[in-house]
Parts: structure tokens; sequence; C-alpha cells
């Protein structure tokens, strides 16, 4: 047996201004109470979110230019520092060679210097010894001319100053 | 609610098969009526059966015999009846029954006497309402006078029922959860909590996860810009509709969406919306449809004008017809328990009570999907006739174009409204 006690589709005026009022206010009182704080937060949060992501990208990008320019920076400073060197050390072959050359021309002159003092003493020596020899000469023929008595005299004076000779 | 009603009904049904039944037809009338409709309906108690029922307030607004307006408040429909003397109105009864189809098919001797019963009452109705009647009812009120209309005492008559009644009292036991949830979840905002950090704890992350989806999936994509206007409403109607829906899942729960009117009021808060945002455009459209020969706009402005209108009444019809509609196929499966015992007698309802409650079962399961799925298409299309009345043309391109793009989220939506 079915009996339709209530009718599922009659009109209810009551119902309806019942909830008609009631669901304004609930739309009110929401409205101020959750949905307002609610939404507002979570766009906060996403703003908030949004603006550190791109913080975050930002700070990545510059983090990478430094490094980027810290390896340029290196690399520069690496170059810089070979340029120095090489520099450094051709600055030091040069002024050893420069050294060396000096050093050789001073020897150059050195010797050249003792050479012609050599050469000087060595004409000084002949000089003097053939003056002397000029002397000694002088001095024998005077002797032989003092004692030229006989042969055997004049032979026994000359071997006594040769004897002389070489003893001195 | 459901469920429950049947295993309870169940349950007495076997007490009253335990004493054995010395014959066919004694058995059959001793099997309790079932209906479906009535559980689904509206009425003035709240049904914890088998515990005693608790009646609802009645208020009546009643216009006396001199043409002065007053007040009635009663405790119950009892007390109306007792103190106030007010009357069940028995021809609402009496004309609701033939109208049922196989109403005569199903009609038991019970059936019949209680018409029989009606019809004299009505036959005495024409006389001014007597007041033996009310001293007779007031002896002892049935649950179907609680659930019938009430006739104000003699020489006044009830202008508007303001009676709490148990839809009303469901949506409004549905609003304070939401009112209550929603306040305490943007109380964890306010202190910071989500705001200034990540969302905590279980509560908050399941409300801002529907919360985001009514915003980023139905709100943002129909009204873009707009979207913080209107969706307020978006997200109140959400949560409403969807608490409601499961409240009618519950124990001893009613669907206050399964009311027709209840669901109209919502729909009517749609179709202001709509029609307050609607811009020039929109009316435009309306009163001189744009990209049409001149001879087809009479035509097509009426169509237009009943657009406006059938809508939010398909808003409201759908919401009320598949939320009535799955309680229905329930209450009709745990029907045929108690039909098939009062056709073949009981060994027949024991043998079909197992396939019942489990096609029962199946379709509670897919309630729950549905009380999801229809809160979603009420906001998403509210938001999308929303959005095709505050949406400001471009006219720099050709009509046709124009025509073609106003018309295809109308088919859109009908489309959505067929599939579900």
């Amino acid at each position: 047996m079915i009996v339709l006690a209530v009718d599922l589709l009659a009109p209810d005026a009551g119902l309806i201004i019942w909830v008609g009022i009631t669901f304004l206010a609930l739309l009110l009182l929401l409205k101020k109470f959750a949905w307002g704080p609610i939404l507002s937060a979570m766009t906060t949060r996403e703003e908030t979110i949004h603006a550190s992501l791109s913080q975050a990208e930002k700070a990545l990008a510059e983090a990478k230019q430094l490094q980027s320019d810290n390896n340029k920076a290196r690399r520069d400073a690496e170059v810089h520092s070979q340029a120095i060197l090489r520099e450094a050390r051709d600055e030091a072959e040069r002024i050893r060679t420069e050294e060396v050359d000096k050093t050789r021309v001073q020897i150059k002159q050195l010797q050249d210097s003792a050479q012609a003092e050599i050469e000087r003493e060595k004409e000084n020596a002949l000089n003097s010894l053939r003056n002397e020899v000029a002397d000694l000469a002088i001095r024998a023929a005077e002797k032989i001319l003092r004692e030229n008595l006989d042969a055997d005299r004049q032979k026994k004076i000359v071997d006594n100053f040769l004897g002389d000779l070489s003893k001195n | 609610m459901i469920k429950r009603a049947s295993i309870f009904l169940l349950l007495a049904q076997l007490a009253m098969m335990a004493t054995p039944p010395d014959a066919f037809a004694q058995a059959a009338e001793e099997v309790p009526d079932f209906d479906a409709l009535h559980h689904s309906a509206n009425a003035y108690y709240l049904d914890f059966a088998p515990f005693p029922h608790v009646e609802l307030p009645r208020i009546f607004v009643v216009q006396h015999q001199d043409g002065s307006y007053g007040l009635e408040l009663f405790r119950s429909t009892t007390s109306a009846i007792v103190n106030g003397h007010f009357t069940v109105d028995q021809s609402a009864v009496e004309h609701g029954a033939p109208k049922e189809e196989g109403a005569a098919e199903h009609a038991t001797p019970d059936a019949e006497s209680h018409d029989a019963d009606s019809t004299t009452v009505v036959a005495e109705q024409d006389a001014p309402v007597v007041a033996d009647h009310s001293e007779s009812a007031g002896a002892e009120v049935s649950l179907k006078d609680i659930e019938s209309h009430l006739l104000a005492p003699a020489g006044s008559h009830v202008v508007l029922d303001l009676s709490i009644s148990r839809h009303l009292f469901f949506a409004w036991l549905s609003m304070a959860l939401v009112l209550f949830l929603m306040t305490r979840l943007a109380g964890m905002y306010k202190r910071g909590i989500g705001r200034d950090t990540a969302p905590k704890g279980l509560f908050q992350n399941f409300f801002e996860t529907i919360i985001m989806f009514v915003r980023d999936e139905i709100a943002r994509p129909n009204l873009g810009a707009k979207t913080d206007k209107y969706l307020p409403y978006l997200l109140t109607a959400f949560f409403f509709i969807l608490v409601s829906n499961f409240l009618g899942l519950v124990p001893y729960g009613a669907t206050a969406t399964s009311s027709l009117m209840i669901t109209t009021v919502l729909a009517v808060f749609t179709f202001v919306i709509t029609q307050l945002g609607g811009t020039k455009d929109y009316w435009g459209h309306i009163f001189w449809p744009p990209g049409v020969p001149a001879f087809v706009k009479p035509i097509l402005i009426p169509v237009e004008i009943m657009g406006i209108f059938t809508k939010p009444i398909a808003l409201a019809i759908r919401l009320f017809a598949n939320m009535t509609a799955g309680h229905l196929v329930i209450l009709s499966l745990i029907g045929f328990i108690f039909s098939f015992a009062k056709m073949f007698g009981p060994g027949v309802g024991y043998a079909v009570a197992p396939v019942s409650v489990a096609f029962a079962l199946f379709v509670y399961l897919l309630e729950i999907l549905v009380s999801l799925i229809q809160a979603y298409v009420f906001t998403m299309l509210s938001a999308l006739f929303i959005s095709m009345a505050i949406q400001e043309h471009d006219h720099a391109h050709d009509d046709s174009h124009e025509v073609a793009h106003h018309s295809s989220p109308v088919s859109g939506s009908s489309e959505v409204a067929s599939a579900v």
C-alpha cells in the first residue's frame, strides 16, 4: 500500500521564507567571518610563496652570475700571473744575459789590461835587462881593459866575470 | 537514516515473525506498511525509530474570523492539536492517495478502511470543524497526523505555516555545521597558521583543498577576474549543499536538499546574483539577439527570456531530483522485502532481504558520490550562469563567431545537465 501522506512537491511558503532568510544570514556571516579571512590568508600565502620563489630564483641567478664572475676573475688572475711569471722569467733571463755579457766584457777588459801590464812589465824587464847587460858588458870591457896583460889572465878574468854573472 | 531505519524495520519484522502466523492473510496484515515517499518527504518530527520520535515546534500565522492576524506557537504538533484546537487536514491525505499509480493494486483492507474513513471526514467538513473531532484527536495523535497539514480552529485559517519541519531542521543543522567549521578554520588562518606558515593538520588541509578546488576549478575558469566577488556565494552554496547531502546519509538524518523548496531557494539566490551581475551585453543578447536575421528575433527573444528562468529552475529540480531519487531507490529496495513478504509470505521476504540490502548498500555508496557531484554541479553551473551574465563581449569580431561563442557555454551546461 502506498499512501502519499506528504506530497514531495508540495509548496511550502514557510520553509522557503525560513531557508531564504537563514541562508542569506549564513552567506553574510560566512562572508564576513570565514571566507574573508580564509581567502585573504590564502592569497597572502600564495603571494608570499610567489615572491619567495621569484626571490630565490633571482638569488640563484645572482649567485650564478657571481660564480661566473669569480671564475672569470680567477681565470684572468691566472692568465695575469702567468704573464707576470713569464715576464719575470724573461726579465731574469735578460738580466742574467746582461750580467754575463758585462762580466765577460769586464773579464776581457781585465785580461786585456793584465796582458798590457804583462807586456809593459816584460818590456820594462827587457829594457832593464838590456841596460844591465850593456852595463855588464861595459863593466866587463872595463875590467878587460884594466887588466889586459896576457891571454891567460884575460881568459881568467872573463871566466871570473862569467862566474860572477852566473852567481848573480 | 535509511540504512539504520531499514535495519530496525527488519528487526521489527523479525520480532513479529517470531510469533507463528496462523494464517497467510493475518501474516500479510501484520507486515508493516513501508512507504518510501513518506521517508523522503518533509514532516514535523525527527524520526528516531525504534526510540520515540521528537516533535518539532509549530508556528502559524493565523487570520482570525474578525480579520486580525495572530502568531500561534506550539511546542509540538500534539500541543497544537490538543491545546490549540488545530485539526488535521484530511483532504490532503485523501487527495494524495488516488493520484499514486498502482495504489489500488497494492491496496489492502486496511488502506481501504482508512480511505473510507477519510471520505467520511471530508463529508463532514462542509460543516464548520467539529469540536468532537479535536477531542478525539486530542486523546491520541498519530504520526500521520503530525505529517499532515493542520487546519486552524473554527473561524480562522492558517495564512502562513512557519513550522520548523524536518527539512528545515536539517537545513539549519547543516548551516550551523558549515558556520562552525568555517569560522574555526578562519580562526586558524587569523592566528597565522596557513597564512604565514603551511596549513597544519588534517582539518585545515582537508577544507583548504576543497576551498581551493572551488576557487581554482569552479570559480576561476568561469569568472576570471571577478572571481573574488562571487566566490563567497559559490563557497557557501557548495558547502551548504555538500553538508546537507551528507547529513541525509547519516543515521537518523534527513536530506535538506531533497526538498524542492530548499533547492528553489538556492536557485533563486543564483538567479538573483546572476541578474544583478548582468551586463549591458547580457541584456542585449536577450532582448536583441545579435547575429540573426530580423524576422527571427521575435522568435528568439521569448526563447531567451525563457532561458533566464529555465536555468535556475533546472538547478533547483536537478539537485532536488538527484537527492530524492537516491533515497527513493534505497527505500524502494528495502521496501521490496516488505512487498514480497506481503504478497508471497514472510519466507520470500527473508529470501529477498539479503539481495535488497546488498543493492541498497551499493546505491548508498553511489549516493556518496552523487552528494559530491551534485554539490559540484550546482556550484559549477551557478558559476557558469553568473559568468554568462557578467561577460563583456568584444564586438570587434564578426557576429557569427560571436553567436557560436555565446551558445557554446549554454550547450556545455545542458550537456552537463543531461549527463548528470
